[in-house]
């Protein structure tokens, strides 16, 4: 029979295929998120090299806060790796679509299941070792490392990894005996990004930046002490960090190398024997979830139906409305937005600004610019995930648009406006919110709150009419998002803010200085700032009309 | 040959198949109907191995599909009538994967590969990305996936879904060719014309029990009018009287 490595055959020759045959937006996409990819890596290099090297100096201090560090960073990706192998497990071993064909073939349960694992593992675990290696890399050359330490650290990686996405994958298998698997998941999702979330609050919300302050000192003890006590001899993190670090100072760990091979080992072992008893229940059960429960929404209808819209344009907002509301995969991600928020606010409102009186109001002016680009992006951020799909959301049900008695341009204005209220909503709020706590000047509040509504307008248009021309109908949303359009909407959308940025900025610090200076300004001045500012309105104008007129010719080109 | 004994599949309280029990002999074609959500898939994907019964046995080909599944399920062909294939590969590719898993493999595979490609009239497209496919040709696909590895017994969940008439003429001729090898097919359809025609036996289910079971004309037997065809025995037996209210609603 043919081993289990065979069954991987269809991924790889997919994607050799896939890179064969290059689509549009191919080049653009890799250059995007490789260039990305490679800076945070740079960053994450040079990070841990500079903080390894400055530890040096602090000998033994130095030498337990590295070994303490080491313990953490293996900690959070040992949490990180379970809760990715809970998630990745229930696709790959039961939602995904060509189980449908091996489970029809004499395919051995176990050869299929050693395929799933490595596949689960190698799906939960890349990101986790692209982020692994520059931190590791940056460490060694710091320490000055001999080669034993890369090859130890490759060693330790594997067994590392299997183990928490074991124990996922043994998770999911227990959840999907008991739950059906599409539920399953919207637990999973929504459980796992309110614990992101609520990890975000908390871990800003403690305020480290205090430890920072002279004052502070007497504390230090109590905060290492905290720190140390999550840090367990049980879990599979200590025994890699302790690997790690024995390998730094030249030497070896046998003990804990050993416990991470057998414990990774054992564990393959033990899921392999439950997947053999209860694999195919989970998998029968996965099948059934026909009837799941779901929210009626009943409110919904009558909310919108107050609004003063016509029917075709109610029935498409409660349509969209109803379906993002149903799919705990789309508005669980807005859970993590909104803690991300919350700490952003929080930083304004906790910063300390007075201790530099004499540079105060100047700072002050030049967070509201900072606050503003923030904006921006957290507009583009959002346009991208929920307001760019908004056309392949159709997907296969887009014939009931373009059979119906509804003209294009009325179904992309719909979905215009749905996108826009929100994100002007949140913005907006970010902006008036950020700008009350630092107390920025009366004519930047304004500025600020107006240049927001005119970019909401731009940015909104641009991700509707991209998403138009650009339409992913086969694909889900963050496929979408992360397609050509996608990508062209990203780099549109942040060659704009800047532009903005720079409309606004300059004739803002003009104006202020010249109060400052209690001068007033020149007549050729006050017509650049007007000139500027009506620049930059007429700007987002014609980027709005434009996109939303593009995008109802590029509908009406695909009838033909 | 297929035999299944007291089948029963539970969803919660439901029971959506209800103690089937029926008999595919070797060289037969027989016709599984019923109306939609009568319980003909779920019995299907129980015998293709994709769902576990909550009770009941499945034997294919002399194998019990609880106790040796990998046995049963290499002398049996599945057309699903959702069938998965991998878009990204070629169709040639997709063919050899199947038979990699069905235990062939050397030289033989490839001329296996395209004989079937030729015989289904889709070897020209051996090279080609199964995403560039048309319904009806990913359905001829699936159909040679399904006779490469030579099966026993064969299970298809409506196979004339999305053929033009040439390819339903090629798919009734490959199956009668198949039976006359003696290749036991047991096949759920709506196209009761097609039933009639190509089955030996066929077996009506209704909210997940077997409500009529014979040859063509034993089933014709049971219709009022000497002249009625297949349909109209079929709407008898399924309460399709309720067609008849059709000009008050219209």
């Amino acid at each position: 029979m043919v081993p289990f490595t065979y069954l991987l055959l269809p991924h790889l020759w997919s994607a050799r295929n896939r890179a064969q045959r290059r689509e549009r937006g191919d080049l653009s996409r890799a250059t995007l998120f490789g260039g990305v990819g490679v800076v945070v890596c740079a960053a994450l290099f040079e990070g841990s090299f500079w903080l390894t090297g400055q530890l040096e100096d602090y000998a033994e201090l130095g030498d337990y806060l590295l070994r303490l560090g080491l313990s953490w960073l293996f900690m959070t990706f040992l949490s990180f790796l379970a809760f990715s192998g809970v998630v990745t497990a229930l696709s790959t071993f039961f939602l995904s679509e060509d189980l449908r064909l091996l489970l029809t073939t004499p395919v051995a349960t176990r050869r299929l299941f050693l395929a799933r694992f490595v596949r689960t593992l190698s799906l939960a675990s890349w990101m986790v070792v692209i982020f692994l290696a520059p931190v590791l890399m940056g460490v060694g050359r710091a320490r000055c490392a001999g080669l034993a330490f890369y090859a130890t650290s490759i060693l330790i990686v594997v067994p590392f990894a299997v183990i928490p996405v074991a124990a996922g994958t043994g998770v999911t298998l227990l959840l999907v005996n008991v739950f059906p698997a599409r539920r399953a998941r919207d637990i999973l999702m929504l459980m796992g990004l309110l614990f992101a979330a609520s990890l975000v609050i908390l871990l800003r919300f403690i305020r480290p930046e205090q430890l920072l302050k002279v004052e502070s000192l007497p504390d230090l003890t109590a905060f290492f002490a905290t720190l140390q006590s999550p840090i367990t001899p049980l879990l599979p993190s200590f025994w890699a960090g302790e690997t790690l670090f024995a390998s730094l100072r030249g030497g070896s760990d046998l003990l804990h190398t050993a416990a991470l091979w057998t414990t990774a080992l054992a564990s393959i072992v033990v899921l392999g024997a439950a997947h053999q008893r209860w694999y195919f229940a989970g998998f029968s059960k996965s099948q059934e979830a026909s009837k799941t429960r779901f929210t009626r929404l009943r409110g919904l209808d009558d909310v919108v139906g107050a609004l003063p819209l016509s029917v075709v344009r109610r029935q498409l907002l409660i349509k969209d409305l109803k379906i993002f509301l149903r799919d705990v995969g789309q508005w669980s991600q807005l859970l993590l937005l909104l803690a991300l928020v919350l700490v952003y606010l929080y930083n304004f409102r906790v910063l300390d600004l007075e201790r530099i009186p004499y540079m105060s109001g100047f700072v002050k002016n030049i967070y509201a610019f900072v606050n503003l680009g923030m904006a921006g992006f957290v507009m583009a951020t959002v346009a991208v995930r929920f307001v760019f799909p908004a056309v392949s959301a159709e997907g296969a049900a887009f014939w009931i648009i373009r059979t119906a008695p509804i003209s294009l341009r009325d179904f992309l204005w719909s979905k215009f406006w749905t996108g826009l209220v929100p994100v002007l909503l949140l913005t907006e709020g970010l902006t008036v919110v950020g700008n009350e706590f630092l107390g920025v000047d009366p004519f930047l509040k304004v500025m600020s709150a107006l240049a927001i509504v005119f970019m909401s307008f731009a940015l909104v248009g641009l991700a509707i009419g991209l998403g138009a021309r650009y339409p992913r109908f086969d694909a889900d949303a963050s496929q979408v998002a992360g397609s050509y359009g996608g990508v062209a909407f990203m780099m549109q959308a942040v060659l704009f803010i800047i532009v903005m940025l720079l409309l606004l900025g300059w004739p803002s610090s003009l104006y202020l200085f010249r109060q400052v200076r209690r001068v007033p300004l020149t007549v050729v001045q006050r017509s650049l700032v007007v000139l500027c500012f009506v620049t930059a309105a007429a700007l987002s104008l014609a980027i709005w009309v434009k996109s939303m007129r593009d995008g109802v010719r590029a509908l009406e080109r695909m009838g033909g | 040959m297929i035999a299944i004994h007291d089948l029963v599949k539970h969803y919660a309280q439901f029971a959506a198949v209800d103690g089937v029990s029926l008999d595919v002999k070797s060289g037969e074609i027989h016709g599984f109907l019923g109306p939609n959500g009568a319980g003909k898939t779920t019995t299907l994907r129980m015998i293709a191995g994709l769902l576990k019964p909550t009770s009941g046995r499945i034997v294919v080909n002399g194998h019990d599909l609880a106790i040796a599944p990998e046995a049963a399920k290499v002398s049996l062909g599945f057309i699903p009538d959702r069938p998965f294939i991998y878009e990204k590969l070629t169709a040639g590719e997709f063919l050899r994967f199947h038979a990699g898993l069905f235990g062939m493999n050397g030289n033989g595979v490839g001329d296996r590969v395209r004989e079937m490609l030729d015989l289904f009239e889709i070897g020209k497209w051996e090279d080609q990305l199964v995403e560039s496919f048309s319904h009806g040709m990913k359905q001829r696909l699936v159909m040679s996936a399904a006779f490469l590895h030579r099966p026993q017994s064969v299970v298809v969940d409506e196979p004339m879904v999305g053929l033009d008439p040439r390819g339903a003429r090629l798919i009734k001729d490959v199956f009668r060719r198949m039976s006359e090898r003696g290749v036991a097919i047991l096949m759920s359809t709506h196209t009761l014309e097609v039933a009639q025609e190509m089955c030996d036996r066929i077996t009506i289910i209704l909210k997940g029990r077997i409500i009529a079971s014979g040859t063509v004309s034993e089933l014709l037997g049971m219709a009022s009018n000497a002249d009625d065809q297949l349909t109209e025995v079929f709407l008898k037996l399924t309460g399709g009287g309720a067609l008849q209210e059709l000009d008050e609603i219209v």
